[in-house]
């Protein structure tokens, strides 16, 4: 038994060095092997999902000649990819969205977004505010004034965790109508299905999710979107205003982008640039931002820099606001 | 039920490329589905980039026979070598395992499969005829009906501790504190994650169940191997017998059904409907002291729930959109990127790719029991193994499963740690499945307790309000007390014996 047991901590040693070693490389001809792709999160997942269309686009658009291998790094709402991204060199790239700011500001996670380098933002989804379709609530102005008499009154759906786009959008949105949203009743559900399941069910009043979530059963008629985050109402759901219209100052977008590991070179950046660019132009990207219900949102690494700047600062506030912290 | 549809959906089902997608899906859904650790949602993920040239009908037919090719392939090891493969496995191993001990593993091999074949049967039959009332009543189940559901599974516990109680709720113990490690979603508080990320999402109950069973079992078998018995094992004929099948018939028809509606509701799964089988069909037995001694229905009985389990889950996916496990929602992951959305808009706007689903799971089915039977002459010779050979490959295979769980060598860790504690269960005589399913569903409970809770503003009222919980509640009472009952009753004869013989005398 012993000796199974040496036998085995050898090859977990023998896995995790390997899995360590870093690539040394010069930097004649930016990339000069393959490229890494991370996804910070399990196979199927948003994170993934992302990370392979741009495996699928840039490789078969030929506008990367160097192979592209997608690796998956799950765990710690994208910590684990993100800390394993940051000890590898320019030719690993990995996925982010919000959390990369959020993780750190619900002190979760030590890592900070300044510690990477920008590539860019991709694409965005819309958040959604959602109830059930004989609800006494028929526009988001009227959910928000019920709310506002009775915050604990209505019960709200949001999954898989506090803090999250789907949590903040409506904390942002409750407290530009002078609600104060850490008095909010929410329930937090896995996932998104579960959230839309529980309002299907009746088993909460309202649900704060993506839209893509939501946006067939609102079509079936199955239930009634209120309100969306975009900045003008979106296609097929002409009929659905903006929480503008609703006559609450905001847009917010629930976006997916692109990051290095610290210090990358400025060829490397403008290599990505250049690249990217004319990626999100093809058709093929155009595919991929239809079949997920994202809309494309691409910046560049210049203005992803200071985009990551102006979202850190509003979800500073927001989180301020939503009373997470103050437990 | 819209018979042009169905027929479109047939056509497209029986086209050559479909039905050669449907046996090498269902075939390596039976492989991973053998290997510990090696599940049907890896199996997809894995085929994810090699789905992207497909036809998105040819892919979800692929996925789906994965799915619940794995429900075949998953209680082939519990039978042969006590590691079930996935969650929905464990329960073959009850009564699987011992059948094979007894040189009855082909007839269990071959028992087994045929019911996953006829609980297939009846959830496809199911899900053709029900599929809307069914969808619609999985959606009464609110955070009260769910914790009330994973307090009935667990309840089953008290009829697998059965002389070992103490030690039976005391792993049922560990479990739950297990179950509490990683992210409150409730909160959004860390919980004895001691500032790792690695744990911050918990302790995947698979790497538990592959670190118990698998290594724990090579483990205890190291202790004995160099007094290993030589004779060698009978591995019993390949066929069961006709007293088996009169055994079984009644169990596997009542079981398919049960496992189907646990399917369809979001969540449950494969590993709650045979659990609550097994325990359902052990209390309604007259042999109930032979369950866990190689009852041939004791296997029967999960086998025919998990597979029509995972059929029903299909349903949530397919009408609302919704995935109701693991698998199911790496599918909808990968059914996206084709372009093709599951949702209720599905059947109104391509009734036939839905209608050459379930045509497909039909035909899937019966490739399957034939890939089956056939496999069982192969399957029974890894008894005569040697095991100085076969268990370094589970070793192998366990650590290969165990990465692919969340690529991390961290994991690693941990499955020698449970396979050590897995061991000592063994060698102390703690019966194991308390802890594996008390892991399984602990924190999916607590965190509908506490749902329930707050949405009734603190009032236990909510878990007596609607007639489903109400239901669950006397089944979980039913289910912890039969064995008492039993127990009272037979005092009461024995007394009402003794009083006799004390007239008599």
């Amino acid at each position: 038994m012993k000796k199974i047991i040496k036998v085995l901590l050898t090859m977990s040693v023998i896995l995790i060095t390997a899995a360590c070693a870093g690539n040394a490389s010069g930097n004649d001809g930016y990339p000069n092997k393959n490229i890494e792709m991370v996804a910070p999160a399990s196979p199927g997942g948003g994170w993934d999902l992302t990370a392979r269309s741009l495996e699928k686009v840039l490789s078969e658009q030929e506008l990367v000649d160097k192979n592209i291998n997608v690796v998956n790094k799950p765990g710690g709402g994208g910590e684990v990819g993100w800390k394993y991204l940051k000890s590898k060199d320019s030719h690993s790239l990995a996925v982010n969205s919000s959390l990369v700011l959020t993780n750190n500001l619900l002190e979760q996670s030590e890592l900070t977004y300044e510690e990477f380098t920008p590539i860019a933002t991709l694409a965005t989804e819309w958040q959604a505010l959602a109830v059930p379709a004989d609800s006494p609530y028929q526009s988001a102005s009227e959910f928000l004034k019920a709310t506002k008499e009775d915050p604990t009154a209505v019960k709200i759906g949001v999954g898989p965790g506090l803090g999250n786009d789907d949590h903040l959008s409506l904390v942002q949105a409750a407290s530009e109508f002078g609600i104060n949203p850490a008095e909010l009743n929410f329930l937090v559900y896995e996932g998104g299905g579960d959230v839309v399941t529980a309002l299907l069910g009746g088993h909460v009043d309202a649900v704060t999710t993506s839209l893509s979530e939501v946006k067939d059963q609102h079509l079936a008629g199955k239930l009634k979107i209120l309100a969306v985050s975009s900045d003008e109402p979106l296609e097929d759901l002409e009929d659905v205003p903006t929480w503008q219209d609703e006559g609450v100052d905001m847009v917010f977008p629930h976006w997916r982008g692109l990051m290095g590991p610290p210090d990358m070179t400025e060829d490397e950046i403008a290599y990505w640039d250049k690249k990217l660019e004319k990626m999100v132009e093809t058709n093929q990207w155009q595919k991929v931002l239809e079949n997920n219900d994202w809309e494309d949102f691409y910046k560049n690494s210049e203005e992803t820099k200071a985009f990551l700047q102006e979202q850190h600062d509003l979800y500073q506030r927001l989180i301020n606001d939503s009373g997470l912290l103050d437990n | 039920m819209d018979v042009n549809s169905f027929m479109e959906g047939l056509s497209i089902a029986i086209e050559p490329i479909n039905i050669v997608w449907i046996i090498i899906g269902g075939f390596l859904g039976t492989i991973v589905g053998m290997l510990p650790g090696l599940g049907p949602a890896t199996a997809v993920a894995v085929l994810i980039p090699m789905t992207f040239g497909m036809n998105p009908v040819s892919a979800i037919i692929l996925m789906a026979a994965i799915y619940y090719g794995a429900m075949y392939g998953g209680s082939r090891s519990s039978i042969l070598l006590n590691t079930p493969g996935d969650g929905s496995a464990i329960a073959a191993t009850f009564d699987g395992y011992p059948m094979a001990r007894e040189g009855m593993a082909g007839q269990a091999l071959a028992i087994s499969a045929v019911a996953s074949f006829i609980g297939g049967l009846i959830a496809v039959i199911g899900f053709i005829f029900l599929a809307e009332p069914l969808a619609a009543f999985a959606l009464e189940f609110g955070p009260a009906e769910y914790f009330l559901l994973m307090l009935l599974t667990l309840s089953a516990i008290v009829s697998l501790s059965i002389g070992k109680m103490v030690k039976g709720f005391l792993a049922m113990s560990i479990g739950l504190a297990l179950s509490t490690v990683g992210i409150d979603t409730q909160t959004g508080i860390y919980r004895f994650t001691f500032g790792s990320s690695h744990l911050s999402e918990g302790i995947d109950f698979l790497i538990v169940i592959i670190g118990v069973y698998a290594i724990g079992e090579v483990l205890y078998n190291l202790l004995s191997i160099d007094e290993q018995r030589k004779e060698k094992k009978k591995v019993g004929k390949v066929w069961f017998s006709k007293e088996q099948w009169r055994r079984s018939k009644w169990p596997i028809l009542r079981s398919g059904p049960l496992g189907f509606i646990i399917g369809v509701l979001p969540g449950a799964g494969g590993s709650i409907a045979s659990m609550i089988s097994y325990t359902t069909e052990r209390q309604l037995s007259k042999r109930s002291s032979e369950f866990g001694k190689g009852a041939v229905e004791g296997l029967a009985a999960p086998e025919s729930a998990n597979n029509s389990a995972s059929v029903g889950a299909m349903i949530p996916l397919l009408t609302m959109g919704i995935p109701g496990s693991g698998t199911t929602a790496v599918m909808l992951g990968a059914l996206i990127m084709l372009g093709l959305r599951p949702g209720p808009l599905l059947f109104e706007q391509q009734p036939e790719t839905a209608w050459a689903l379930i045509n497909s799971m039909f035909i899937g089915n019966i490739a399957l029991v034939i890939i089956n039977i056939l496999l069982v002459g192969a399957l029974v010779k890894v008894l005569d193994t040697p095991p100085k050979v076969l268990y370094p490959m589970i070793v192998v295979l366990a650590f290969i499963g165990t990465y692919t769980l969340s690529y991390a060598t961290f994991d690693f860790y941990f499955l020698l740690l449970f396979g050590v504690i897995g061991l000592f269960m063994k060698v102390l005589d703690f019966p194991i499945a308390p802890l594996v399913l008390a892991l399984i569903v602990g924190s999916d409970m607590e965190q509908n307790f506490r749902m329930a809770l707050t949405s009734s503003n603190g009032s236990f009222g909510i878990f007596f309000s609607s007639g489903v919980s109400i239901a669950l509640i006397v089944l979980t009472l039913l289910s912890l007390l039969y064995p008492l009952v039993v127990h009272w009753m037979k005092r009461k004869s024995q007394n009402k014996h003794e009083d006799q013989m004390y007239k008599s005398s």
